[in-house]
């Protein structure tokens, strides 16, 4: 350009970069420098004790044969079936309460609570919840059909529905929250429209709603499943260390193992990038699919 | 206040590194030599107590463990700070699942506290690591110590040779030993009729237990879930090694689960509860653990360290402890003995001083008095242990159990000779197949030797 900058504007620029500057270092310094340590690290064997070793691909090599990396990724994409039970939970609630009557807030507080429940404490709660033998929910079975409840987090088959089940308690209320915003930008128009061409309640849902709130399904599904391939926390709390013969392990919980039980940081590294290169590609090809079944007006 | 007496020490120390500079050629200065290398560093000429011109020293300290554990080491700490005035301790006790995790980042970040926890494979990977300080020389000079009163079994958990653990110099001093010890509810055994198990061992055998166990085990409403087990968290241990039988050879690093002697003790451990019912099953036990149940007074038998003792003091019911039940085959028990040792870092700038803290916490006699008394440990020291210890009028009655377990029969636990533990996790998480039935311990062991040997090699070799 060559136009030269008037004092005041440089003034003004340098006040920019001072105030953008702490985030944007706090993140090269907190963020770019791990991450790009991690890349290094991943080719080295590392016990934090020790200098790393160069190890070359080993780290990557072992992964591939490495039955737990397996069995924790198959656990994980289980794991994904929450995401449309919670999507169509989500909306029928955001619906639901996507009316005026009174007291509407306080029934959207009360579903939204979960969300800002602190995950560890909401784990231990479950965890006595689903207790077999003097569980709320056994007993509730028991007293109320009859039904002897199974071992909700003690038996493998069970442990990652459980974990499903909570998933669902604590992220519905976020979600409503999303397609609540997305029924209240749908433009009264189109219904009363419909109404006048004989439209009936099933229609306006199926034909107006859904199609209408297809940037917020897009988006629930990719944040969903990004959030399912980094799920740790409750998984932590719930299943002690993995769970019954590792069925509730997920990848970043076997990554955390191998970073901070067993201290190799380099494996875990290496299992952490090809998590992330995994995640990347699957958000790709959503975003790709997305101009096929996303409705953009 | 606290921030400016801190900052004035600050100030004094770094006067202080500036004069140990300059008096150069000095015999025993604790700067830099020894942070360089820890094993050409000797101990510093002067006695360790006496002379008052000494420079003002600030020690690190970290270790885990409950409240208990906590106020007993501030106490310990304060009488240290009284016989040594010129030392300072600054203590941080942390949470014990954090430990690991803590101390591995302080070390890589080369922030070591100058003394700290260390314990089995924790202990090997620092040793191999260079992080602890060789503590051989300071003992051959202490006054403190007589090497002969102490439990060798403990003391030889910290050595190291340079590629071993268990050989060679000390790089630590037992903070405890952890015999694991076979405790019964005396008023259940009364109740039905049935002799308590004998404290010597060798005596009664896993017939014997099983004989008892039947008899123990009450299930009054006839729902087929016993209100009132016979025996519960059998240690496996136990079993295997008193049935010949081993995990590993350290020796070759061979792991060993998949012969007889193993795989028969765990299938007798296995059908405690599969055949005989004696025992809660794995839901049961997730419902309600063993150790509930015990305090319940719904178990008959069951194991407890040391530091249970304050917990079963409170308990309702009588109780002792026994020697652990041995195998038919053999005629031999075993028992697993832990410990938790005391590392001086290989960093510190004051080795002299960190010793001395080691050391009085590990063997000063009236710490290790209190420690035993609050119902935390075995006393380090053997008269004492053999004194004062056995004759305490606290539960449980039958102390000398105990100290048979650290002279005789006790082992160190499976993993304090590894560095990496995944495979003894592996065998673990997967144990309950034969738990719950799907496996005999047989299939189970000859299926999973093979990886356990490919971790074991690939972690530790």
């Amino acid at each position: 350009m060559g136009t030269k900058l008037g004092g005041y504007r440089r003034r003004e620029l340098a006040w920019l970069y001072l105030f953008v500057a702490p985030p944007v270092l706090g993140f090269l310094l907190f963020g770019l420098v791990p991450i790009l340590f991690s890349i290094y690290i991943s080719f080295h064997k590392w016990d934090m004790l020790s200098d790393p070793q160069w190890a070359g691909l080993a780290n990557y090599k072992d992964l591939l044969g490495d039955e737990k990396v397996y069995k924790s990724m198959y656990n994980t994409i289980y794991l994904m079936i929450g995401i449309p039970i919670g999507m169509v939970l989500s909306m029928l609630l955001a619906i639901l309460m996507n009316r005026k009557f009174t007291g509407i807030s306080f029934m959207r507080t009360i579903y939204y609570l979960p969300v800002i429940s602190p995950i560890i404490a909401v784990s231990l709660l479950w965890q006595w919840i689903l207790n077999q033998d003097y569980g709320l929910l056994n007993n509730f079975l028991w007293e109320t059909f009859g039904i002897a409840g199974p071992n909700w987090l003690g038996k493998p088959e069970w442990v990652k529905p459980s974990l499903i089940l909570i998933g669902l308690w604590s992220g519905i209320g976020g979600n409503m929250v999303l397609y609540l915003a997305g029924l209240q930008s749908i433009s009264s128009t189109y219904y009363e429209a419909a109404e006048i061409d004989g439209a009936g309640a099933w229609h306006k849902l199926t034909r107006i709603t859904i199609p209408l709130l297809t940037p917020i399904h897009f988006f629930v599904v990719v944040m969903g499943i990004i959030g399912a391939f980094q799920s740790f926390s409750q998984i932590y709390v719930l299943a002690v260390d993995g769970g019954p013969e590792y069925s509730g392990a997920t990848v970043v919980y076997y990554i955390f193992q191998h970073a901070f039980q067993y201290f190799n940081m380099g494996y875990a590294s290496a299992v952490a990038w090809v998590l992330g290169i995994l995640i990347f590609v699957v958000t790709l090809i959503q975003f790709k699919l997305s101009n096929r079944w996303v409705y953009q007006d | 206040m606290k921030t400016k007496s801190k900052f004035a020490g600050m100030v004094m120390l770094l006067l202080v590194f500036a004069l140990s500079a300059c008096s150069g050629g000095s015999n025993g200065t604790n700067g830099g030599t020894a942070s360089s290398n820890p094993d050409a560093s000797k101990p510093s000429q002067e006695a360790s107590t006496g002379s008052d011109q000494k420079e003002p020293v600030t020690i690190d300290f970290m270790g885990h463990g409950n409240p208990n554990e906590k106020k007993i080491f501030e106490k310990l700490i304060a009488s240290f700070e009284e016989k040594y005035p010129h030392v300072t301790v600054k203590y941080t006790s942390v949470p014990p699942g954090e430990y690991s995790q803590k101390m591995t980042t302080l070390i890589s970040s080369g922030k070591v506290p100058d003394v700290f926890y260390v314990g089995g494979p924790e202990f090997y990977r620092f040793a191999e690591a260079g992080t602890l300080l060789n503590i051989q020389s300071y003992l051959d000079q202490t006054s403190l110590f007589n090497p002969d009163n102490v439990w060798k079994q403990a003391m030889d958990r910290y050595r190291f040779d340079g590629s071993k653990v268990g050989e060679g110099d000390l790089y630590g001093l037992p903070k405890d030993v952890g015999p694991w010890a076979f405790v019964y509810n005396k008023d259940l055994f009364d109740n039905a009729g049935v002799s308590y198990p004998s404290a010597k061992a060798g005596e009664w055998t896993w017939d014997d237990m099983l004989e008892a166990a039947q008899k123990l085990t009450v299930d009054n409403n006839g729902d087929g879930k016993p209100e009132q087990y016979g025996v519960g968290a059998y240690s496996l241990e136990s079993a295997v090694w008193g049935n010949g039988g081993e995990y590993i050879d350290y020796a070759t690093g061979t792991v060993k689960v998949n012969e007889p002697a193993f795989y028969e003790a765990m299938q007798f451990v296995a059908d405690l509860n599969l055949k005989f019912k004696v025992s809660p099953n794995q839901e049961a036990e997730q419902a309600m653990n063993a150790y509930t149940r015990f305090i319940n007074g719904q178990l008959g038998m069951f194991a407890m360290g040391p530091w249970d003792q304050p917990a079963f003091w409170e308990l309702p019911f009588a109780w002792d402890i026994a020697a652990w039940p041995a195998s038919p085959n053999t005629g031999q028990t075993a028992t697993w003995l832990g410990s938790m040792g005391f590392a001086v870092s290989a960093k510190s700038k004051h080795p002299q001083e960190a010793f001395d803290l080691a050391a009085f916490l590990s063997l000063d006699e009236q710490g290790q008095r209190e420690n035993y008394q609050l119902g935390q440990a075995v006393p380090n020291l053997i008269n004492m242990a053999e004194g004062e210890f056995k004759e305490m009028d606290k539960g449980p009655q039958t102390r000398q159990v105990f100290l048979d377990i650290i002279q005789d029969y006790g082992r160190p636990n499976v993993i304090a000779f590894s560095k990496d533990t995944q495979w003894m996790d592996t065998f673990n998480q997967n144990a309950s197949k034969v738990w719950n039935g799907e496996m005999s311990a047989k299939d189970f062991t000859a299926q999973i030797q093979p990886k356990m040997q490919e971790l074991y090699d690939k972690g530790n070799k």
